[in-house]
């Protein structure tokens, strides 16, 4: 198919197109593979699946709806829907509040700004395997957590102290510096440090001297984290405890991801805005709220919906922490789309499990269309 | 006045670092506290101190002479025929227990096996069988405070049998009231209130006294089918088969990516919008049929290599992640981004697609290639549902991640043994957090260049 080197000579149209479309095919084959089989073919099998009742080894019988309606009466799986929803959008709207904190503090031009970012980033590096093992340890009743919930017990009234005395000593200085006609805000940084350093060293003047003393007789903190079936804070708006513990473990691990998406978005607000608001006087938090927040609106969108889509996942902490934890504190989707297709022992119920996975997969896709919706508008 | 601002402008920045410090702290304390104690003897000890005996350099060199001492190399200890290893334990002995006289201590060689779980099944011969305690005797007495006395004993451990062994535990018990002071090696435990200071080993070697909860994991997980190091293996298997998948992906996703960014054909839209989609859909959604594809062999075909079934072999792993959408993404957002003259220029002088991409568009992809490299490889380390659906049997099959995750109930099924489990993860999670330092900017790339989807 070698044809002259002649510039400017016209090949005949069509069969440029098709050797065009020939090649890119050629491109795409190993692709094509991997998404055709392994995920157009088996989203359409699982389908298929939640309709009909398989246990993996005989041939699957269609069953129609039922399956859907079995799913709705069975109290594990409603336990597994409603964990997974609370645990999406809690954990969604702490790392997404938590990624845009730590954005806006490493946005600055500071002389070691790598070694930060490398420091924050690690945790999303490490497997989750790793990560959920060190903390089924740091949340073990004689566990770390506990231990420094417990020193912060005893010591709660140098601690206060300390928090008093910033919020004094920082009016304090707010006021001064503004009867010396300097304008500065409520929070202004450079004078919280001053404040914060001032009342810490008088609080331990204090204690050195004997007047704030650490409480004597402190019972240490033995909060079970993860062996409990406990909700808290209790009420309508509760979630079992060892939920709680990977929500925790889970926004430490992904808000730093989401700070990077944060920070590209950060470094293309255009500067003039920020200058132009200057000069009209607007206060910092101003500054924030009318022109940072409107201008990172697609970049906290994308974060959302990644944010959902990635929690909405959630199982290998559920597979690790195992028997730590009651599994109706912990489970969720798709560790129930996983214990029905293994179920070790018993018989395999696929027509639930494909049906509990459709669930899934239509939460997905449900964020995915609302987030299309609004980006468009 | 402009001192005041140049004042304020110094303190902001302070201001900025601790708090940046102090998210330092937040991110990296728990991973570090983690390294830190998976060097303790007890991980779990409350309060949980910071400085544990394995980080003492006056331990370190104790540990190397008693290994040699031992017989064995200073680095990594044993107990070896003919050895004889001397040994000191100092005691403060309170007056008005001296004015009694100065007792000896009872020295023993026990019969003790390493922990609990795996650490339990020892076989082979006991230090205990072949070791003979001279002593102890007391070497000397110093006045301590207000009329106390310092004993210091001394004994020795000989080796009268025929085979070296790597370690040797003594249990060294004193009567009630005497305090425990030094002695050559810092002991591994104390118990009954003090009565009883244990070592593990007393011939160690530095490096199975400073890492001895990672020489019990690498020394005590043996396959039962084969025999093999089972944690070894599992780096193995977990190094192959990410590197297969880095180089499919890096082959594949560079071509995909290709023909998405520049090449048009026929479905191109379709093909985008299910590309997306699998991106979004939860893996859990999908297994159930990949299993089912691996069980039968793809379709059957894998029985024409002689492989009835792709479950629990690598090459079903490997075959069912040939290349992510992901990373087709990335290289497709990178060549978009690149400058279309040149590929023009190469078509009008008459070169066929395949030789442009090879000759002129991947040479200039290295940023992409890299990131694509770097995140395929991570993810695929630190992957974990698939490969546990796809290998369930024999251990030797397992995957890393697999692997440590049965650990939790190895180790844990009696009173947890946390030593090894934090050992084991420290091991697991260090290639990828060495790699992301090494190239940060990569990962870096990689993460904005996927976050941006349009």
């Amino acid at each position: 198919m070698k044809e002259g080197r002649t510039p400017g000579l016209r090949r005949p149209m069509l069969s440029e197109r098709v050797q065009e479309a020939v090649a890119a095919y050629l491109f795409l084959a190993p692709f094509l593979f991997s998404l055709v089989v392994f995920f157009a073919y088996a989203f359409a099998r699982t389908l298929y699946f939640s309709f009909t009742q398989y246990d993996l080894f005989s041939a699957p019988t269609w069953v129609g709806l039922r399956n859907y309606v079995a799913l709705l009466t069975e109290p594990r799986f409603l336990t597994a829907l409603q964990n997974s929803i609370t645990f999406a959008v809690v954990v969604t709207a702490a790392q997404t509040v938590f990624a845009l904190m730590l954005a806006l503090a490493l946005n600055q031009k500071l002389r070691g700004i790598t070694f930060f970012r490398a420091a924050y980033y690690m945790p999303s590096v490490a497997s989750s395997v790793v990560i959920t093992l060190i903390f089924i340890w740091l949340y073990q009743r004689a566990g770390a957590i506990n231990y420094l919930l417990t020193v912060a017990l005893v010591y709660r009234r140098v601690l206060v102290a300390w928090v008093v005395g910033t919020v004094v000593l920082q009016s304090a200085l707010v006021l001064y510096e503004r009867g010396r006609g300097r304008p500065a805000s409520p929070l202004e940084p450079s004078l919280l440090v001053t404040a914060m350093l001032l009342a810490g060293a008088a609080s331990a003047a204090l204690w050195v001297a004997g007047v704030v003393t650490p409480v004597e007789g402190v019972q240490p903190v033995a909060i079970p984290w993860l062996n409990t079936r406990r909700r808290w804070p209790g009420g309508p708006v509760s979630a079992p405890i060892p939920l709680e513990a990977i929500m925790l473990l889970n926004t430490w691990t992904t808000a730093p991801t989401f700070m990077l998406l944060y920070l590209a978005g950060l470094q293309e607000i255009p500067r003039e805005l920020y200058e132009a608001a200057s000069v009209d006087g607007a206060s910092a938090w101003q500054q924030f709220r009318h022109i940072t927040l409107p201008q990172l609106r697609h970049v906290t969108f994308l974060v959302v919906t990644l944010g959902l889509i990635g929690t909405l996942q959630m199982f290998d902490q559920v597979a690790v922490i195992g028997d730590q934890a009651p599994l109706e504190s912990v489970i969720t989707l798709a560790y129930y789309v996983y214990s029905n297709v293994f179920p070790g022992g018993a018989v395999p119920r696929v027509g639930q499990a494909a049906a509990a996975a459709m669930t899934l997969a239509l939460l997905t896709l449900v964020v995915v269309l609302i987030q299309r919706k609004v980006v468009e508008r | 006045m402009s001192d005041a601002i140049a004042r304020r402008r110094w303190a902001r920045a302070g201001a900025i670092y601790l708090l940046l410090l102090f998210f330092s702290i937040l991110f990296m304390g728990p991973l570090l506290f983690a390294v830190l104690s998976s060097l303790k003897d007890n991980p779990a000890e409350w309060p949980p101190r910071l400085d544990p005996p394995q980080l003492r350099w006056r331990n370190w060199v104790a540990a190397y002479r008693l290994g040699q001492a031992g017989g064995g190399s200073g680095w990594f200890g044993a107990f070896a025929p003919g050895a004889v290893v001397p040994f000191e334990v100092t005691y403060e002995v309170p007056a008005e227990l001296a004015v009694q006289g100065i007792e000896l201590p009872r020295v023993a060689v026990p019969r003790r096996v390493p922990g609990a779980g795996p650490g339990a099944v020892r076989t082979g011969p006991f230090a205990a069988d072949m070791a003979e305690v001279v002593g102890p005797s007391i070497a000397s007495r110093q006045p301590g405070p207000d009329g106390s006395v310092l004993v210091t004993y001394r004994f020795e451990v000989r080796h009268t049998g025929q085979i070296t062994v790597d370690r040797l535990p003594v249990d060294v018990e004193v009567p009630r009231g005497y305090r425990f002071v030094e002695a050559t090696l810092s002991p591994n435990r104390t118990e009954r209130l003090g009565r009883v200071q244990s070592w593990n080993t007393i011939t160690p070697g530095v490096i199975p006294y400073v890492f001895y909860n990672y020489t019990r994991v690498f020394g005590e997980n043996y396959s039962r089918t084969t025999g093999r190091n089972l944690f070894l293996t599992w780096i193995g298997n977990s190094l192959w088969v990410a590197t297969a998948k880095v180089l499919t992906t890096l082959a594949f996703a560079s071509m995909a990516g290709y023909a998405l960014a520049r090449l048009r054909f026929p479905g191109r839209n379709v093909l985008f919008v299910v590309m997306l989609f699998s991106m979004m859909v939860p893996s859990q959604v999908t297994f159930i049929s990949n299993y089912l594809v691996l069980r039968d062999g793809i379709f059957g075909l894998s029985r024409l290599w002689g492989m009835p079934t792709l479950l629990n072999s690598f090459t079903g792993l490997i075959l069912s992640g040939l290349v992510g959408a992901s990373a087709v993404f990335i290289m497709k957002q990178f060549f978009e981004s690149l400058p279309k003259e040149l590929e023009e220029s190469a078509r009008i002088d008459g070169a066929s697609p395949g030789t442009t991409f090879r000759r002129i568009v991947l040479p200039l992809a290295r940023p992409a290639l890299g990131a694509v490299t770097i995140l395929t490889f991570q993810g695929a380390w630190n992957e974990f549902f698939w490969p546990l659906v796809v290998l369930t049997s024999p251990q030797d099959k397992f995957v890393l991640m697999v692997g440590l995750s049965t650990f939790r109930r190895a180790y844990g099924a009696v009173g947890f043994d946390w030593g090894p489990l934090l050992a084991g993860a420290v091991v697991a999670a260090l290639p990828v957090l060495i790699l992301f330092v090494v190239f940060q900017r990569y990962f870096v790339e990689g993460i904005s260049f996927s976050g941006l989807k349009g």
